[in-house]
């Protein structure tokens, strides 16, 4: 189980993002994120993965913790190679300039066993476009093949739990909802996932419970359902609100609360 | 036209040994982002290194001891601000890292003595002079380049600036601003056909060189380390966030660089002597790498074919018409007038931003 405890990040020394985050992921289950632009949720999935460094980003206070050890301030090499945590960088994080089974291989770069090619063959299995594109130039195919492949090579790391930064960014609705599928199907093979996205309609569906993250804190939690039901979930983040428009006044009320809590 | 063939002949061999100095200047930016203005210092601390184990080149106790002191500071803060290591065991570390250069430049290996065949000498001396020119390339990373990853590659550039004044100054201190004669004796196999006549150190130099650029590639597209380092190329967050350490392939292509520089540096030390301003050839990477284009592997290889022919051209056709001195200047004409049609380079990757 991954806890993160009171967690305050903030980047340049300056900017704060996080302030004071709290929550906890069970191993197996499909936990959705959802939450404003500048909410703090992929600064949340940076400190996990170790990456915040890299963004010139400082973990202030607070803690995460996997299984009861502190992964705080832990280099991301580490964090995959000894807790198998990977994170899959928002807009596609693959190498353009390399062949999709150079891709491939490269992510298994931190293995050092000898079933990389099984594991390729696995991936292929999944997404099979991959398998005809793979002496292809990743920067030459369409933008669901590019996410296909960075979720193909994030498999190639091995992950016990994987950190999924809005993969339905500008992808057409039908891949998006292949997309969905396949990372359903992950979690059915046994990975948990952390899932930030936007598309929080498509993210509620596959998730087995969710966070409401606004200004560095959480605001709301509780099962997908119970968040798809929720009225405020409903009006500000799945766009499906009552017919009505609500007052000014009422909007404000809820800006208040998603501050104050 | 004998002269004219002659010519081109002269200056293709020359050009592939600053297409190998440029290749170095290329993986670094192709990685980092950043220019590494020290290259000329890093061919003459490699050439020195040579010099040392290949003519047994020994100095006297108070010009070797700085060394063995800087020597033994930059292994401690390496070990201690890198991998925090104990202090004792750094201490020991660092002692033992001066004495062996302090040994090996008082005392010297002696191998004129152990192997008098130039050949067999070259074939000994060589590995260990790359050996230790690589632990430079790494030494120098870990204090000054791996604390600025992340940061801007500006900042990258300037260190490499004032890396270059400091190497430079470290090189004068030690082994003075006089001129080390420089003749490695290989094996004669110059190339005379008719009209035609190749010496033979040009031809050593261009094949040593097309050998150091081909294991390059090879390695490059060939290994695990080499697809990583294209990898690292081009993003180093995403190459991270796949669980490979962006801190080490840097490491690797700082040694990588610094032991191609050598070979360059040797080469070029070898057409004559070798002393503290023969740094200055390094600057012959600049028009290589910005006719070739900065972020391309087969661009060095045509920038330092270009450069070599141009200085060849410019020194038999033009030099004798009074223009004495043309030679240097040719290539970075040649350079300009590339860059103003191309601002990116033969082969370089034309940029594109949204506005």
């Amino acid at each position: 189980m991954l806890s993160i405890e009171n967690l305050r990040v903030v980047y340049h020394e300056v900017i704060s993002v996080l302030n004071g985050i709290s929550l906890k992921v069970i191993d197996g289950e499909v936990l959705v994120i959802i939450g404003a632009n500048g909410a703090g949720k992929t600064t949340l999935l940076r400190s996990i993965s170790g990456m915040i460094k890299m963004f010139d980003g400082d973990i202030l206070d607070g803690d995460i913790k996997m299984d009861g050890q502190s992964i705080k301030g832990l280099d991301s090499t580490d964090i995959m190679q000894r807790y198998r945590i990977t994170y899959v960088m928002e807009d596609r994080p693959i190498f353009q300039y390399l062949t999709i089974e150079e891709n491939l291989r490269v992510a298994a770069y931190s293995r050092w066993d000898s079933r990389v090619k099984e594991d390729m063959e696995e991936i292929y299995g999944y997404f099979p476009v991959l398998r005809t594109l793979r002496q292809k130039k990743a920067g030459y195919t369409s933008g669901g093949e590019q996410q296909m492949l960075a979720i193909g090579m994030s498999l190639m790391t091995k992950p016990r739990m994987l950190l999924l930064d809005e993969p339905s960014l500008g992808l057409a609705p039908l891949i998006t909802e292949e997309l969905f599928r396949i990372i359903g199907k992950l979690n059915q093979a046994g990975i948990t996932i952390i899932l930030v996205e936007q598309n929080a309609v498509a993210a509620l569906g596959i998730a087995t419970r969710g966070y409401v993250v606004e200004n560095g804190r959480v605001v709301l939690e509780g099962t997908a359902q119970a968040l798809l039901e929720n009225k405020d979930v409903r009006e500000f983040y799945l766009g499906s609100g009552e017919k009505e428009r609500k007052s000014y006044k009422d909007a404000k009320r809820y800006k208040r609360r998603k501050r104050w809590l | 036209m004998v002269d004219l063939i002659q010519t081109l002949g002269s200056g293709i061999l020359v050009g592939l040994v600053y297409a190998l100095l440029g290749l170095c200047v290329v993986i670094i930016f192709k990685a980092s982002e950043a220019f590494n203005f020290a290259i000329g210092e890093f061919l003459m601390i490699g050439s020195f290194l040579f010099y040392a184990i290949f003519f047994n080149g020994t100095l006297p106790w108070h010009r070797v001891l700085p060394l063995g002191i800087l020597v033994f500071l930059f292994i401690a803060l390496v070990l201690w601000l890198d991998r925090r290591i104990r202090w004792l065991v750094t201490a020991v570390l660092g002692l033992a890292g001066g004495a062996i250069v302090f040994a090996l430049l008082f005392f010297g290996l002696k191998l004129p003595t152990f192997l008098p065949s130039p050949m067999i000498r070259f074939l000994v001396a060589l590995p260990l002079a790359l050996a230790a020119a690589g632990f430079v390339g790494v030494m120098v990373e870990r204090l000054t380049i791996k604390p600025l990853l992340g940061r801007s590659p500006i900042s990258m550039t300037i260190v490499t600036l004032g890396l270059g004044f400091f190497l430079r100054a470290c090189v004068q201190l030690i082994w003075g601003s006089g001129s080390y004669s420089f003749f490695l004796h290989l094996p004669d196999i110059t190339l005379e056909a008719g009209d035609f006549l190749f010496l033979s150190d040009p031809i050593w130099a261009g094949i040593l060189s097309l050998i150091s650029f081909a294991l390059i590639i090879l390695f490059l597209f060939r290994t695990r380390w080499g697809l990583a380092i294209r990898a690292v190329s081009e993003d180093q967050a995403k190459a991270m966030a796949f669980g490979i350490d962006a801190r080490f392939i840097l490491m690797i292509i700082w040694a990588i660089s610094s032991i191609c520089i050598t070979v360059a540096g040797i080469m070029i030390s070898n057409f004559g002597a070798l002393s503290a301003t023969s740094g200055i050839v390094g600057l012959r990477a600049m028009p290589v790498v910005l006719i070739g284009g900065m972020d391309s592997i087969g661009g060095a290889l045509v920038g330092g074919i270009i450069i070599g022919l141009c200085e060849a051209l410019a020194g038999t056709y033009i030099e004798p018409l009074g223009l004495i001195g043309f030679k240097d200047v040719a290539p970075y004409l040649v350079m300009l007038i590339v860059l103003f049609i191309r601002p990116y380079g033969l082969f370089g990757t034309v940029r594109i931003e949204r506005v």
